[in-house]
């Protein structure tokens, strides 16, 4: 009961041979060594494990990764492009969005699917985008600020990106 | 290098809000946490636990398990050398249970094996024989006179009564003119740090030496109780913290994770990777136990205290753990807030077959703050005072001793409450707020670290070392255990400030055994104060050495040498000495610069002797807070919203502003949920709650925005002047809130948390009770 | 790393295909999202060996509209479902249930077809084998006692999801395929009251699709208002401790037409009884008192939850007074 999974992970497409009960979590975490992804449960309560499928953020922790043939995963490990820090990840270092930093991989990666889709989010779509992410750390208000910031700044960076 | 325009001005790193120097390894998912680690022979550690809460093991036989091909080792405690513990005088635990298990889910073996399938099913052919004994998951049944005793040495199952008479409490209450009297009950609560406990040990065959890297927030603790699990001498073991995801006091002592983490790799003579579920993690416990408080305060008519009488009950669970600390801080912490002199106090601290209690995050305080609090707003509205005046009517006046010889050296609580009443408008708010709706303010406090260490030593409370070498950046080696709270961020900046150089020059290496010097660990809010002052303390050291050499260079007396932080130099004419040219000539002769940071507590901070455990509860600092909470109470289902937050918090010196509201908004927002959503729940011992559904941690919908108010009384002794900041602010938030649901729906909640349906029940008591008086009239 | 029992994954596309590969396992079993199923199957309170991957059947991912009625597909994700301007339009409570079930990434991959085919809940069921077997496990799996009312041979675990009280104001069907070709029925005949059995599905058979027609008012064509509300401790994430759908037409100021149906409160999601009594009446507030106490009464929530199981009856009413306000 083993399948031969075609994806691509952070841009990288690659072909792994994997047992059909697998988790996409343990998947990219001790396959493929991708331990940016954390496990905060014991299943789908506190989204420690979000990565993006296809731009929307999903459980890894539970999603088989049988089921993901032929998509495109990406993971806080391949947030960073050319080396610099995604408007993201500069917002929640820099806003102090990360505390202890073990919710952040999955909070910056709900976040990035939110604005993909809206790259203006106003303070209640910040909230509901987030509302199966939990952080025990910081109160959720820094979290907030940094996802504003993030929003300000990601045109900035893209240009920069352009300039470079 | 040019000076002569504008002048060099040393940098300033102190005061300025500092992303954390950790930052971008936690966004980038470089930072590795301990069950990040692996390599292609690591082996998979898994518990077997007790299915009862209270037996005999009569038999262990593992044969079986041993003999199923892919598992190589399994340990019992036969395998340990001693109990451990984390109070010298109550080392009752052991890594493994011996002989008795006394909480479901206690461990009892482990295994490690090539894989998570082979080690799942050798926990099953473990065979463990028990002799069920009657189990107590009250504290109420533990006292009982026909109970059995859960330790032999600690009969009737109280780890420790305590108590203590100070002033006079019945004069005091005869000069009150109200007296009241309250019945609180708090539900015990978890810390549920987002990283689960996990260890990853590796063990060199060759050498018998282990190296461990736990998630825990005190590497030496772990590193003592191991070497006594083990039997292992200190010098062959090495600790390394890795990143900690959260500890909020659940990881302040040695878990069973990280000694069987440690045992398994010895027996296997290789490499295991431990990682608790969950669920497991919550059955570890640690956290705040259950308390019934009953408490009795005497007023005068202008919002003057006169006495306290108060007794405070805590199911600790099964094991002695911080157990003493945390009932002598419950009698001990109503002092340092507010000039209260009379006050009598009673603690029972009992055992009980649950998980094991621990120091939470307020560690002691936050009970008793939450009935005290909520019975002198009640106390006040009686008397038709202000909730802000009848606070005011007791402010202490630093410097002083309290009644039970607390020093208080410094004290910003009249300038948080004038920040809370002003940020919230109060004044013109409070009582205008229409229907449902409600604002409640309550005070709180804590120490800046306990003066006196558990284990008495006569070491420094804080070693800090920093080298330079020829790449003239300087190595910060601290033992502290970053666990998110900032600690390293804030070491860096005192010695950036201290040097006047940039921060970026500076890199913190923190906690590993073989590199950094020891460290007691992160708790009760002691790493900014003491290491804060250490890290000071062992620039000021380099800056002499460095001082030394730009004067020998420059040819000048050291004295007339100016240092700028990066340039040094004889006076403004002089174009100086670059930061790297002076490290050049430092290490001229000598080789590589290491120099060493101090820190001790003075003894005026050590605690008094007027009871026994005095001690528990002496600081060198305290820290202040008030908080105003707003809420709407929806009256059809009695759910509780909280519109917002202003909290004032007096955090001395703000090193590093940006953290210090993130430290408060953390706990702040940590009370609300042990305010209104958090409790453990068992079933004849067996955890309900073990799981992020049923153990409700808010989630960022109904968390509110919170406003945050530095006060900076500086206090004389801290590293400048800073005091605590992560934990004062959270005990205030439970008062707070049940003072603005009476504010709001006229009752009072002395029950938590305070879930919709207490609240609904509350509210239908209260339409009862005005029906029964309108027929009755 | 997780434990996972051996399994073998199947990825048909077609509902005729899924249909046979889940006739030739043994103990198959349906996997959409997973969000319950993988939750499950980790506790080890389902020990499927293979599993049927219906998310990749098109037939199964789409939202329809005709002219008087809307399908919509068993592996539509509750994000699509909530988000779906026809659905909000025609039957607003179907929207918003869909969009107040667990958190946001849940709803990216949950789906319509799980919520409904959901397993029902209890804190002595929803726990791992460790924590089951130490307290001796209970009847809905593998035990001998119910630890709700232990003296009982029934079990009381509450169905819990969110969408199917909604659909149930609207007399939505559900189309069902299996070994025997493809049914309809009314999606209230696919739950039946007990705990431990809860879903009327035979063996082998999967959820296709849900139709629902559109309802309007008797004196003008506007779509039947209608709402959901649920009681949660947190804002989001929790299950519904009480989920209440109201569905109501109002005309001259009185009541033409009520429906309330119910979940989180027993083993089937459920449509109250005696609405009828309410036509006819204006919405004053003796009115809602009496709906509110009608709805207690047949809410009837018993300790599978950690909150005590008489808040939740009082919610139930509460909640069902508090929309029919609104609706007014
Ligand atoms: C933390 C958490 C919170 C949650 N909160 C809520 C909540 O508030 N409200 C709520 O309603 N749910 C909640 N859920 C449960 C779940 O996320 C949703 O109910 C979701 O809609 C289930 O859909 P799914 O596609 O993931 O189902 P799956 O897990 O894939 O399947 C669930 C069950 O339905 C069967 N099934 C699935 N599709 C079909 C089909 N087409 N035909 C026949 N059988 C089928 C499966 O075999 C399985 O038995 C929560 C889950 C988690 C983990
Ligand atoms: S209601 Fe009773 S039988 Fe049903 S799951 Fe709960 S304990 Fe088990
Ligand atoms: S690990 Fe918690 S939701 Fe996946
Ligand atoms: S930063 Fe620690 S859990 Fe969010």
């Amino acid at each position: 009961m083993k399948t031969v999974l075609s994806l691509s992970v952070n841009g990288t497409t690659r072909d792994d041979v994997i047992p059909d009960n697998m988790l996409l979590v343990d998947y990219l975490r001790e396959n493929i060594g991708l331990t940016g992804t954390k496990v905060g449960c014991d299943g789908g309560e506190c989204g420690a494990c979000t990565v993006l499928i296809n731009d929307r953020p999903r459980h890894s922790c539970l999603t088989l990764a049988v089921t993901c043939q032929g998509a495109r995963i990406e993971t806080v490990d391949g947030l960073s492009r050319d080396n610099r820090l995604s408007a993201l990840q500069r917002g929640f270092d820099e806003k102090l969005g990360a505390q202890c930093g073990f919710c952040t991989p999955g909070m910056i990666m709900a976040s990035e699917a939110l604005l993909r889709a809206n790259p203006k989010p106003d303070e209640a779509a910040i909230r509901n985008a987030l509302a199966a992410n939990i952080c025990r750390c910081t109160g959720y208000v820094k979290i907030i600020e940094a996802v504003q910031f993030a929003a300000e700044i990601a045109n900035e960076i893209a240009d920069e990106a352009l300039a470079s | 290098m040019s000076t002569s325009e504008q002048d060099i001005i040393p940098v300033q790193s102190i005061g300025v809000p500092k992303p954390l120097v950790d930052g971008p390894e936690k966004t980038t998912g470089k930072a590795m946490f301990a069950a990040d680690f692996q390599s292609i022979e690591a082996l998979v550690g898994r518990i077997l636990r007790s299915p009862h809460a209270h037996a005999n093991i009569i038999r262990i036989d593992t044969s079986k398990a041993e003999a199923l091909p892919g598992v190589k080792a399994v340990v019992t405690e036969a395998d340990c050398s001693d109990s451990y513990g984390v109070l010298p005088i109550a080392m009752n635990e052991w890594a493994l249970a011996r002989g008795r298990v006394r909480y479901r889910g206690e461990p009892v073996a482990a295994v490690a094996a090539i894989n998570v399938a082979t080690a799942q099913a050798a926990l099953d052919l473990i065979e463990v024989t028990y002799e069920e004994l009657p189990a107590y998951f009250t504290a109420a049944d533990a006292r009982a006179d026909d109970a059995l005793d859960l330790h032999q040495e600690k009969p009737g199952n109280i780890e420790r009564e305590v108590d203590f008479d100070l002033g006079d409490v019945d004069q005091g209450m005869a000069a009150a003119d109200l007296i009241r009297e309250v019945d609180v009950r708090c539900a015990e609560v978890c810390q549920v740090q987002m990283e689960p406990h996990a260890a990853y040990a590796e063990y060199d065959p060759g050498r018998e030496r282990l190296t461990i890297r736990p998630s825990t927030q005190v590497p030496f603790y772990v590193h003592k109780m191991l070497s006594r699990t083990m039997g292992m001498a200190d010098s062959h073991i090495r600790v390394i913290k890795p990143h900690i995801g959260g500890g909020f006091g659940s990881r302040t002592e040695t878990l069973q994770s990280d000694l069987i983490a440690g045992l398994l790799a010895r027996k296997a003579r290789g490499t295991v990777r431990v990682v608790l579920s969950r669920e497991e993690t919550f059955i570890t416990h640690r956290g705040r136990p259950e308390s019934h408080i009953k408490m009795k305060v005497g007023m005068k008519a202008d919002g003057t205290i006169t006495a306290t009488d108060f007794s405070v009950v805590q199911r600790g669970g099964a094991y002695s753990g911080y157990g003493i600390v945390t009932i002598l801080y419950a009698g001990s912490m109503i002092f340092g807030l507010y000039d209260i002199s009379s006050v009598r106090f009673k603690g029972f601290r009992v055992l009980t077959n649950t998980p094991p209690c621990g120091a939470f995050r307020g560690h002691g305080t936050v009970k008793t703050r939450f009935a005290f609090e909520g019975l002198i707003d009640d106390m006040a509205t009686e008397l038709g005072l202000d909730p802000f005046a009848v606070r005011r009517a007791n402010l202490l006046v630093a410097p002083t001793m309290t009644e039970n010889d607390l020093l208080v050296n410094s004290y910003g609580l009249d300038q948080c409450l004038d920040w809370a009443e002003a940020a919230s408008a109060w004044k013109v708010r409070k009582g205008k707020m229409g229907p449902n709706k409600g604002l409640g303010m309550a005070c709180s406090h804590y120490i800046s670290g306990a003066s006196k260490p558990k284990h008495w030593t006569g070491e420094p409370h804080a070693t800090i070392h920093l080298r330079v070498d020829w790449d003239a950046s300087i190595t910060l080696l601290t033992g502290a255990a970053e666990i998110g709270q900032g600690s390293s961020t804030v070491m860096a900046q005192c010695v950036a400030e201290t040097l006047g150089v940039d921060m970026s020059r500076i890199r913190v290496i923190a906690s590993d055994s073989a590199v950094t010097p020891k460290d007691n660990g992160s708790y009760s809010s002691r790493v900014t104060f003491m290491v804060g002052n250490a890290s000071i303390d062992a620039a000021q050291n380099l800056k002499a050495t460095l001082v030394a050499a730009a004067a020998r260079k420059l040819e000048i007396a050291p004295e007339d040498v100016e240092c700028l932080g990066e340039v040094f130099r004889g006076g403004q004419q002089d174009q100086g000495l670059s930061f790297d040219e002076v490290v050049m000539e430092a290490l001229k002769g000598e080789g590589t610069i290491t120099v060493k940071g101090t820190y001790d507590t003075i003894p005026e901070s050590w605690g008094g002797k007027k009871y026994r455990g005095a001690a528990i509860g002496g600081t060198m600092a305290f820290s202040y807070a008030a908080q105003v909470v707003e809420v709407t109470v929806d009256p059809y289902t009695a759910e509780i919203t909280v519109d917002k937050v202003w909290v004032a918090h007096d955090c001395g010196r703000a090193l590093n502003p940006l953290a210090v509201e993130g430290q408060v908004q953390g706990s702040v927002w940590m009370g609300m949920g042990q305010a209104m959503s958090e409790e453990t729940q068992y079933h004849e011992g067996l955890l309900l709650h073990a799981n992020m559904l049923d153990y409700r941690v808010p989630t960022i919908i109904e968390s509110p925005p919170i406003e945050v108010g530095i006060i900076e009384a500086n206090d004389p002794h801290g590293p400048f002047g800073a005091k605590e900041a992560g934990e004062g602010s959270l005990s205030s938030f439970l008062p707070a809130l049940t003072n603005a649901v009476a504010d709001a729906m006229g009752v009072r909640a002395t029950d938590l948390p305070l879930t919709p349906d207490k609240l609904l029940e509350l509210l239908e008591k209260k339409a009862r009770d005005i029906k029964a008086s309108g027929r009755a009239a | 790393m997780e434990f996972m029992p051996q399994m073998q994954m199947h990825q048909p596309t077609s509902v005729e295909d899924a249909v046979s590969l889940h006739g030739a396992a043994p103990d198959g079993r349906y996997l959409a999202g997973g969000s319950d199923l993988l939750v499950n199957i980790r506790r080890g309170i389902e020990q499927p060996d293979s599993l049927v991957y219906v998310n990749n059947i098109p037939e199964m991912r789409a939202i329809t509209e005709t002219s008087d009625q809307i399908t919509i597909g068993g592996a539509v994700t509750l994000r699509e479902l909530s988000g779906n301007s026809a659905v909000a339009e025609h039957f607003a409570a179907v929207a918003q249930a869909a969009g107040e079930v667990a958190g946001p990434s849940h709803r990216e991959y949950g789906t319509v077809g799980g919520n409904l085919c959901l397993d029902t809940r209890c804190v002595f069921y929803n726990q791992s084998e460790w924590w089951r077997a130490a307290n001796n496990y209970c009847l809905k799996y593998r035990g001998e006692i119910c630890h709700v009312a232990p003296g009982g041979k029934k079990c009381f675990a509450a169905f819990s999801g969110d969408v199917a009280p909604a659909l149930l104001l609207f007399d939505a069907e559900v189309e069902i395929a299996g070994p025997d070709g493809r049914r309809r029925m009314p999606l209230a005949d696919l739950y039946r009251n007990d705990g431990m059995d809860h879903l009327t599905l035979r063996p082998g058979e999967l959820l296709v699709a849900i139709h629902v027609a559109k309802l309007t008012t008797s004196i003008s064509s506007a779509p039947i208002a209608s709402a959901y509300a649920k009681s949660r401790i947190r804002g989001s994430i929790d299950f519904p401790l009480a989920g209440v759908a109201v569905a109501m037409a109002v005309a001259g100021g009185k009541i033409t037409d009520l429906r309330i149906a119910l979940t989180g409160v027993s083993p089937l999601p459920f449509l109250a009884k005696g609405m009828d009594d309410f036509i006819g009446r204006e919405g004053d507030e003796t009115c809602l008192e009496e709906i509110r106490d009608k709805i207690r009464t047949q809410a009837k929530a018993m300790k599978t939850t950690t909150t005590p199981p008489h808040y939740r009856r009082r919610v139930a009413g509460a909640l069902a007074q508090k929309l029919a306000a609104s609706i007014f």
